[in-house]
């Protein structure tokens, strides 16, 4: 055994440029494996922090029917102390009350409704991204003056600036009557989705209740986690701790199930990859053993004319192609290193598309231990079965035959 | 004399498209322990291709090869391979050794492939060394030897199993004549002093002037047999 493993070592490096480069070309498919799969973790890990930093929360609670009906009295249950029992909770690192209602926006010039939100600027600051994103004016500051935050696509809309003046309507809860207030434009945002710089307005929590007449009801509490891995974790008692009394705790997972989805779908396109790759991989495998083979056909047909089993010859055939697997590995893995580096470093920007949800970071390509174990461990399996092919032609060469052709 | 080699009504037909070729035509011999012979003959009379059926490198047409005692022709061939390593030597006109092992490594080989236990490789290898006047010679690999030098490496890589025939297909045609000529001594010292059997093919003049039995092929059949004293 020993034998064969230095023959085969010994050999693949007879060629040394040969060698290399089929190492390279098969190395450069495991850095592509590698890093198309970083890549497409980076690209939904951005998604879903774009979509949870922003405004979503890692979870929400509502009351239970609210999400479809949107209906103003559906109110969370006991919502000011399950605020308070969320604030203390160990496993969350922040919880931010909200209501949440269809409103009117009036302007001299035009119309529009929106989702409005009531926000509690103290809360509201850490959990979402409304102050980070404001391209002019200022975040709420006290929690009930009368100031709106709206997107730039809406005050386009409306043909309203800074400090402009805008009449809002809601429908009251239980009565459903009309109420209006006048708010003035304190700031406008951009989050980069049409959908939210369109049709999203946030007045302070204090007015918004007021004028929805809530007596301190909440319709929403979104939340963070310290270890946002949690926020995936449906076995979670919190969950249902939270779901107490009619109301509903969700993850993101189940509030954007667009990117749960994506997540899983991604996985099938990678194999897909994978097995493209593999398949150009496997042309060159087989091409660089036949050719070390014909040029050695005399020299087999000495080995089996002097006691090599034909067994022993393909196993050594087979070890020379887990020889060029294991320099592929090495070259792959380290271009792989490379490249992820420098996407790393420098980030892959998509902030002027908008996919699922509107990508304000740049993408970076996301390194995990299976790319650099598993993948490579595929490889390694796949390129000693593809080298299978040559080593049963090799076996079965008869010695006088090998050295005719050998010659 | 017990016979080391039998065959008996051997024919071998190449077909190359549209082309026949009756390489071997019922060809029956017999070489036993101790011989030194030659056989002789034209370039394409046949020669390689006996020797080449008699050792199951390549399978007859026709006819029944026993060596030792045993059936080549009906053996598999993993089973030949392994008598081969056990029972047959083998010196070839060039290429023998592996390019990658060293001269000592190349010895080995068949050790290894029979599981010799390393200590007694070594002791086989050094001696076997000595004896083919290449001592010093063991980390060498094949491209730093002369041709001279190859071939006696692969002589004593054929020896160091202990085979019951060596078989020489033109050892000496790439050669020149002294070193031809210091090679056939050392194969005849072998030959004298243990007794192992050798099987040549040649036009060499020199090697049919030693060889003490003289086979002559022509056109697949044999033409004349010889032995001298
Ligand atoms: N593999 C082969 N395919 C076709 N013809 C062959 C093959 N090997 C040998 N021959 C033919 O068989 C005949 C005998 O060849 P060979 O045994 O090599 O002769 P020698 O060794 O005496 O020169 C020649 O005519 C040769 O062309
Ligand atoms: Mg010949």
């Amino acid at each position: 055994m020993t034998l064969f493993f230095k023959l085969a070592w010994r050999n693949l490096f007879r060629n040394k440029r040969r060698t290399l480069l089929a190492g390279l070309m098969i190395g450069l498919g495991l850095a592509a494996m590698i890093t198309t799969d970083a890549i497409t973790i980076g690209t939904i890990d951005n998604m879903i922090a774009s979509a949870t930093r922003s405004f979503l929360g890692e979870g929400q609670v509502h009351r239970d029917g609210f999400r479809k009906t949107l209906e103003v009295e559906l109110t969370i249950a006991d919502g000011p102390a399950l605020f308070e029992k969320m604030k203390n909770d160990p496993l969350i690192r922040q919880a931010s009350p909200r209501t949440a209602s269809f409103g009117m926006v009036t302007s001299p010039a035009n119309v529009q409704s929106v989702m409005l939100y009531g926000i509690d600027p103290t809360y509201e600051r850490d959990l979402s991204q409304i102050d980070d994103l404001l391209v002019s004016g200022d975040y709420l500051a006290a929690a009930d003056e009368p100031k709106i935050l709206i997107g730039d696509k809406l005050a386009d809309l409306l043909e309203v600036g800074l400090g402009d003046k805008v009449v809002v309507t809601v429908a009251q809860a239980h009565t459903g009557e009309l109420s209006q207030e006048l708010f003035r434009v304190g700031g406008i945002f951009r989050f980069g989705s049409r959908q939210m710089d369109g049709g999203m307005a946030f007045i302070p929590l204090k007015r918004a209740q007021e004028m929805l007449k809530l007596e301190g009801g909440l319709h929403e509490i979104a939340f963070l986690f310290h270890d946002k891995l949690k926020s995936e974790d449906t076995a979670l008692p919190l969950w249902t701790e939270l779901s107490a009394g009619g109301n509903e705790a969700l993850s993101w997972t189940g509030l954007v199930s667009e990117l749960a989805m994506m997540r899983s779908m991604t996985d099938f396109s990678l194999f897909l990859v994978g097995i493209i790759l593999f398949g150009l991989v496997s042309f060159g495998i087989v091409n660089t053993l036949f050719m070390s083979l014909y040029e050695r056909m005399f020299e087999f047909g000495v080995m089996r004319a002097i006691g090599t089993r034909p067994r022993q010859a393909a196993q050594l055939m087979v070890m020379e192609a887990g020889g060029l697997a294991l320099i592929a590995i090495v070259m792959g893995s380290v271009v792989a290193l490379i490249v992820n580096g420098l996407l790393l470093h420098y980030g892959i920007d998509y902030s002027d598309a908008e996919f699922i949800v509107a990508l304000r970071e740049p993408i970076r390509p996301v390194l995990t231990l299976t790319q650099f174990t598993l993948y490579p461990f595929l490889l390694f399996v796949f390129t000693c079965l593809v080298g299978l092919y040559p080593a049963i032609y090799a076996a079965r060469l008869t010695p006088a035959k090998a050295m005719k052709r050998g010659l | 004399m017990e016979n080391v080699i039998r065959i008996d009504k051997v024919s071998k037909i190449y077909r190359t498209g549209e082309v026949t070729v009756d390489a071997l035509k019922e060809v029956s011999l017999t070489i036993a322990k101790g011989e030194f012979s030659a056989l002789a003959g034209p370039s394409g009379s046949g020669k390689s291709t006996l020797l080449n059926i008699v050792s199951g490198l390549d399978k007859p047409d026709g006819g029944t090869v026993e060596l030792g005692g045993r059936a080549m022709t009906a053996m598999s061939a993993s089973d030949l391979s392994d008598f081969r390593r056990d029972h047959i030597g083998f010196i070839f006109q060039s290429y023998n050794l592996i390019p990658v092992l060293t001269v000592e490594e190349n010895i080995e080989y068949v050790m290894l492939l029979q599981g010799v236990p390393k200590n007694e490789r070594r002791e086989r290898v050094a001696k076997i060394l000595a004896e083919v006047g290449l001592d010093g010679m063991q980390k060498r690999l094949p491209i730093h030897l002369s041709g001279g030098q190859q071939q006696r490496v692969a002589v004593a890589r054929a020896m160091v199993a202990k085979p019951a025939i060596i078989l020489a297909d033109e050892p000496t045609a790439n050669l020149d004549s002294k070193t031809g000529h210091d090679l056939l001594d050392m194969m005849e010292e072998m030959n004298a002093k243990h007794g192992v059997t050798f099987l040549f093919s040649t036009h060499d003049q020199m090697i049919m002037e030693h060889a003490r039995r003289l086979i002559t092929l022509r056109d697949g059949r044999i033409f004349s047999d010889e032995v001298r004293g």
